[in-house]
């Protein structure tokens, strides 16, 4: 039976690399009626394909490439796609998106899927155009930074439109939070998948496709579309959007800063003195040159920076997001943002994420004040907070895996475990995953988003804006008037399950739409009815314009993506925070003496998830209320469904 | 040739602001809709390249000229003013030999990947659907007069000085 929906390709590829064949499949109907796209169908492949045993950086990882109906379909904001796998770092589920060009392109080379399976014995990457695929040699661009090695892709194709995503040397080197690099200076950098797609010899993906994608009813669906658009041009959020085309996510670094949520100094406090020099009016007056945005946005965060001379003078490139100036900025003391710049891009072209690396740069920084690293052990690296010639150097040696630079290449975690001692107290992570630049003890509910997140410390999976920029109104009405006031409490453990939960599920959808957070997660604007609104017209799969069918797909999404870590081992004591953000309470700046009531979040979260709370384990009924049997079952020989009822 | 009526006379153009432009290209996926029911910027009679290497987008669009290259080139007479004095391709006549690609200097005329004949802006009559699909109010509709060329110009200034086909800016 041919794949009856519209709004998708309609294919995807099963590439088994260690035979060198490709095999094209007509997509399967069940993934997108039940799980939608990106996310949720990647989930589904992974539950299949991996499990315990699978060493994430052996031929028996698979690596899914994703994008959902709404990638390259008009909607705004839906320029993006993502990757998943089981993650390097983290042993954990790993998902990393991007935003750029890449994914509608994909699809419009005729796949809304790319499988990669096994190993290659040779340095290959995979091109796709309208409907057909190969396995290119990839020999010359090995070796290659992710500028060049777009450039050479390019040139081979001789055509300067061809999409890549790829892995850069830090990929190629398995450093365990390598990035793949999308469109030059876009990254889908989190969870390491760089380091996966590297252990497979493969390069990368590149795309041209000129076979487009047909809508079920065009008419309505492009009603539908107008109508989100309206939501999102209303006066109310003129500010906010004109604020993120002005400063992309640099803002961020003042906003947070002003409620004591940016970390600082290896998360030590939430406050930074010298944030105004890492800050937006910093950039935006001397180092943003003009905006841009991904494809068929609205709102058009990025921002291009070039610094003009200095040792650090570099661009027009891609300019650092928040994640990055927090990383190497705040995080480490270091007020210089021309160096920021300069490391942000070299991460972009060795391909490593900011966010991780810096991470691990601040936690040596730390480890070294506490004198628990010396120079004996940094290659004779002066790693004081904010010097910014060893960061530099530390960045360079980390995706060589040179010298120190190879411990830090493992992680936070990884590192604790070698150099033991009292190192771990320093590590901040959960699962093993560099936490974000959020504080949980400046903001109660990053806590549980922080701890339950499947891929580790990050804010992606569930952080709520709701009371953290207070959208009363919002509030009362996904959650009831009579709770708003201690949900709008940015304090208050109270709710913060139930919110946590609801968003969860919300993210899941626009991660396997596969849309932006922007305009979603803040401002807070698109909600589940934005999918039944959408969905339907554009695909045809008609129970998508039912709220409780589409309610019930993001929690089945949820709940699959938590069973497959539940299966490696994931319960309540891996759902946790460190030590750093769980008992000391936050030392200086607004949200001083701030603590997370992480227990009381956690056990209301697992009531409104359906899971047992000693345990974290999903009960049997709520699987089997989601059409997930074959989870239950599954999870029930491994004695992790929940006990009772 | 059709003679123009001038009182219908649509001798405009696109003009693209690129200091306003970034590069969404949400302005092909209009006109692909608009021309084809399908999201396929392929497809687009309007293109919007990016240059990442110099954070360049380039817009391309058919300059409507006074004498155009394509038209002279085209061997079947495919090229013409419609009445309203909008330079349209006739499928019937158009044998798809890129003949007219060739000699646009401007990126003007592409070859329909799905049709394998010539494609151009066609000003949908009108009612460009790419300047109302585009949130930026980067395009808009010119007049072909000195005017309306000079305004086509400026809103490409920085183009040519970043890849030095003119001299500093003015």
């Amino acid at each position: 039976m041919t794949f009856p929906y519209k709004g998708y390709a309609g294919h995807y590829l099963d590439v088994d690399l260690t035979k060198g064949k490709i095999h094209k499949r007509e997509m399967e109907k069940e993934w997108a009626r039940l799980y939608l796209g990106g996310s949720g169908v990647a989930a589904r492949i992974l539950w299949d394909s991996t499990g315990p045993d699978t060493d994430p950086l052996s031929p028996d990882n698979v690596v899914v490439i994703g994008t959902g109906p709404l990638t390259g379909s008009m909607f705004s904001p839906s320029g993006r796609m993502m990757f998943a796998a089981k993650g390097p770092l983290t042993g954990v589920w790993a998902e990393s998106h991007v935003g750029g060009f890449f994914g509608p392109e994909m699809k419009y080379a005729g796949f809304d899927f790319v499988v990669i399976r096994g190993r290659s014995p040779k340095h290959v990457y995979l091109f796709l155009r309208d409907g057909h695929a190969e396995l290119l040699d990839a020999s010359d661009l090995w070796g290659r930074e992710t500028d060049i090695t777009t450039q050479m892709i390019r040139e081979e194709h001789k055509d300067p439109a061809v999409e890549t995503a790829v892995i850069g040397t830090a990929g190629e080197k398995l450093v365990s939070y390598a990035s793949v690099i999308v469109d030059v200076y876009r990254a889908a950098g989190r969870c390491g998948i760089g380091a996966v797609l590297g252990s497979k010899n493969v390069k990368g993906i590149a795309c041209r496709g000129s076979l487009g994608l047909e809508v079920h009813d065009m008419d309505k669906y492009l009603e539908a579309n107008a109508e989100e658009m309206a939501k999102l041009n209303d006066p109310l959020w003129t500010a906010s959007l004109a604020s993120l085309r002005k400063y992309g996510t640099t803002d961020l670094v003042a906003i947070i800063n002003e409620i004591g949520r940016l970390p600082t100094k290896n998360h030590w406090t939430g406050f930074y003195e010298q944030a105004d020099d890492i800050g937006p009016e910093t950039i935006a007056e001397n180092y943003r040159t003009t905006q841009e945005a991904c494809h068929g946005c609205a709102i058009g965060c990025k921002y291009i920076y070039k610094v003009k001379e200095g040792a650090f003078g570099g661009g027009p490139a891609g300019g650092p997001e928040y994640e990055t100036l927090m990383a190497f900025g705040s995080n480490c003391l270091n007020n210089d943002v021309e160096s920021i710049f300069h490391m942000g891009t070299r991460c972009d072209l060795i391909g490593m994420d900011t966010i991780s690396c810096g991470k691990t740069i601040g936690f040596a920084m730390e480890l070294w004040e506490k004198g628990i690293l010396t120079k004996k052990d940094t290659d004779g690296l002066d790693l004081s907070w904010g010097n910014v010639d060893s960061m530099v150097k530390l960045v360079e040696m980390i995706g060589k895996r040179e010298g120190i630079g190879d411990m830090l290449s493992k992680g936070v975690r990884k590192a604790a475990e070698i150099i033991g001692g009292d190192a771990w107290k320093y590590a901040v992570h959960v699962k093993g995953l560099e936490a974000s630049g959020q504080d949980p003890r400046a903001h109660q509910s990053v806590g549980l988003t922080y701890a339950t997140n499947v891929r580790g410390a990050d804010h992606l999976r569930s952080l709520s804006s709701l009371e953290e920029l207070g959208y009363p109104d919002i509030v009362s009405e996904r959650f009831g008037a009579e709770k708003a006031d201690e949900i709008l409490d940015i304090m208050s453990p109270k709710h913060k399950g139930e919110i946590i939960k609801d968003i969860e599920d919300l993210y899941a959808l626009v991660d396997s739409a596969v849309i932006c957070k922007y305009s979603t997660m803040w401002p807070p604007i698109y909600y589940y009815d934005t999918f039944v609104n959408v969905i339907s017209p554009l695909t045809g799969m008609t129970e998508w314009s039912d709220t409780k069918y589409v309610k019930q797909a993001a929690e089945r999404i949820s709940h699959l993506r938590r069973a497959y870590n539940h299966r490696l081992g994931i319960t309540r004591k891996q759902e946790n925070l460190p030590q750093r953000l769980l008992k000391e309470p936050m030392p200086t700046g607004p949200a001083k003496g701030g603590l997370p009531d992480l227990d009381e979040m956690l056990d209301e979260y697992y009531d409104f998830r359906g899971c047992d709370r000693e345990t974290g384990f999903p009960k049997r009924e709520k699987l089997q209320e989601l059409g997930l049997d074959y989870v239950a079952d599954d999870l029930a020989k491994r004695k992790m469904l929940a006990r009772g009822k | 040739m059709v003679t123009k009526e001038s009182s219908s006379d649509l001798r405009k153009a696109l003009a693209i602001d690129n200091n306003l432009c970034t590069g969404c290209r949400n302005c092909e996926l209009a006109c692909s809709v608009h021309h084809t029911n399908t999201f396929n910027p392929a497809r687009a009679r309007i293109q919007i390249l990016k240059e990442e290497f110099r954070a360049m987008v380039i817009p391309m669009v058919c300059l409507q000229c006074d004498s155009p290259l394509c038209a002279e080139a085209c061997p079947t007479g495919a090229i013409s003013e419609n009445s309203a004095g909008v330079l349209t391709v006739n499928h019937d006549l158009c044998i798809g030999c890129s003949n007219c690609v060739t000699a646009c200097i401007y990126g003007g005329i592409a070859i329909d990947p799905l049709l394998r004949k010539a494609i151009k802006c066609d000003l949908c009559g009108g009612e460009p659907a790419c300047i109302d699909a585009c949130t930026y109010q980067a395009i808009s509709l010119q007049s072909t007069d000195s005017h309306g060329l000079r305004g086509r110009s400026d809103s490409v200034r920085n183009l040519r000085t970043a890849y030095g086909l003119s001299e500093v800016d003015a």
